[in-house]
C-alpha cells in the first residue's frame, strides 16, 4: 500500500516534471502567430495545453526567454489604465521553436506508437477527452 | 473588502516579490514587478465583487514569490556571470551554483583558486615597497618556488603565498615549515613580474569560469538534450 503511494508519488513528480519542460517550447508556441501580453498567453495556454503552472512562473520565463534572445517585449498603454507588456518572437525565437517543433513531433509520434498498446482503447478515448 | 485594502495586500505581495527576486539587476526587476502589477490589477478588475477571499486567491494563483524565485535564481545569475568581467559577480554566481550540484562546488573552488592567486600576486606587488627583505619569490632547500611573504626565520622557515615545485604540487597558502636557507629570485623585478602574473591569472579565472558555465551550467544542461532525432532513434 505504502509502496503503492511512492510511486503515485514519481508518477506526479514525473509529470510535473515533465510539464515544466515543455512551458518554454509552448510559450514560445503561444506567441507563434500573434504578439500577446502575460495574461493572454496564460489563457492561450489554458485553454490549448493542461501545462497547469503558477502565473508567475510566466514571467519568470518570459524574462529568461528575453535574456536569451528568443523573444521581444514593449510596453503599451491601451487605455485600461495600467500599460501591457506585449512580446513577439524574435528570428532566433522561431528558429528555436521550429527546432523545437520537429524534435517534439517526431519524439511524440515514436513514444505514441510505443504505447499503442499499453492503454486499452476505452483509457486512450478518456485520456483525449 | 474596499479598494484601499485590496490594493495593500496587492503592494505587500509585490514588496515581498521585489524582494524574492532581488539577484536580478534593478531595472529588470523592476519590469518584472511592474507586469506582475498589471496582471493582478486586470484580474482584479475583471471581477464584480471584490473580496479579500478574492484577492487572496488571486495572488495565490500568481506563485509564492520566495518559491518563484528558487525556481530562477541559480540560472539567472549564472547568465548575468555570462555577461560579466567583475570577479565578485563571478565568485557570488558560482558560490549560488555550488549550491546545486557538484560541478557548481568543482567551478567555485577553480574560481577562488585562481583569483586567489591573482589577489596573492597584486597584495606582493603592494607589499613588496613596505617589506622588501620579506614579500619576492622564493627558492626553498626542496626546489620548491614560493610567491609571497617569508616569516624571516631561518630555522623553521614558513612561506606564504602561492608555491609550486614540479612536476605536480601546487598550493595556495603556506607548506610545512622547512628547515635550511631560502632564496629570493626576483628582486624589484617582482613589481612588474607580480603585475603581469597577477593579470593573467584574473583574465584566465574569468574565461574558465565563464566556460565552465556555459558548458555544465544548468542552463546548458536544460537545452542540452540536442534537438536532433534521427529517425527511429527511440525505437
Amino acid at each position: 500500500m505504502a509502496l503503492g503511494k511512492i510511486a503515485d508519488n514519481r508518477a506526479d513528480h514525473w509529470g510535473a516534471q515533465f510539464r515544466k519542460g515543455c512551458l518554454e517550447m509552448a510559450i514560445l508556441a503561444s506567441l507563434w502567430k500573434s504578439r500577446l501580453y502575460g495574461l493572454e498567453i496564460l489563457r492561450r495556454l489554458e485553454r490549448s495545453s493542461s501545462l497547469g503552472l503558477a502565473e508567475g512562473t510566466l514571467y519568470v520565463i518570459l524574462n529568461r526567454l528575453k535574456a536569451d534572445g528568443l523573444v521581444h517585449s514593449e510596453w503599451v498603454d491601451a487605455g485600461s489604465g495600467h500599460p501591457r507588456k506585449y512580446y513577439w518572437l524574435t528570428a532566433s525565437g522561431k528558429d528555436r521553436l521550429r527546432t523545437m517543433a520537429r524534435f517534439w513531433v517526431q519524439f511524440s509520434g515514436d513514444l505514441d506508437a510505443l504505447l499503442e498498446s499499453v492503454l486499452s482503447g476505452r483509457e486512450l478515448a478518456s485520456v483525449h477527452r | 473588502m474596499s479598494t484601499d485594502s485590496a490594493m495593500a495586500a496587492v503592494n505587500e505581495y509585490l514588496a515581498r516579490l521585489r524582494k524574492a527576486f532581488d539577484y536580478l539587476p534593478s531595472a529588470e526587476r523592476d519590469e518584472m514587478v511592474e507586469e506582475v502589477r498589471s496582471h493582478v490589477l486586470e484580474r482584479i478588475e475583471a471581477e464584480p465583487c471584490l473580496t479579500e477571499q478574492l484577492v487572496n486567491g488571486i495572488l495565490r494563483a500568481v506563485g509564492d514569490p520566495e518559491e518563484l524565485a528558487s525556481q530562477d535564481r541559480t540560472e539567472a545569475t549564472l547568465r548575468r556571470a555570462l555577461k560579466t568581467k567583475s570577479p565578485w559577480v563571478l565568485l557570488r554566481s558560482t558560490l549560488t551554483w555550488a549550491t546545486t550540484g557538484i560541478a557548481g562546488v568543482i567551478a567555485l573552488f577553480v574560481t577562488l583558486t585562481g583569483y586567489g592567486c591573482a589577489a596573492v600576486c597584486y597584495l606582493s606587488v603592494f607589499l613588496k615597497p613596505f617589506f622588501p627583505s620579506r614579500i619576492g619569490l622564493w627558492l626553498r632547500p626542496e626546489h620548491t618556488l614560493t610567491l609571497g611573504y617569508w616569516d624571516g626565520r631561518f630555522s623553521g622557515t614558513q612561506v606564504y603565498g602561492i608555491s609550486v615545485r614540479p612536476p605536480a604540487l601546487f598550493v595556495l597558502g603556506t607548506l610545512s615549515p622547512t628547515e635550511g636557507p631560502v632564496r629570493e629570485l626576483l628582486g624589484s623585478w617582482l613589481l612588474p613580474v607580480g603585475l603581469l602574473c597577477g593579470a593573467l591569472f584574473a583574465v584566465g579565472t574569468t574565461l574558465l569560469t565563464r566556460w565552465l558555465i556555459r558548458r555544465f551550467g544548468p542552463r546548458k544542461r536544460s537545452q542540452s538534450p540536442r534537438l536532433e532525432l534521427t529517425t527511429g532513434a527511440v525505437r
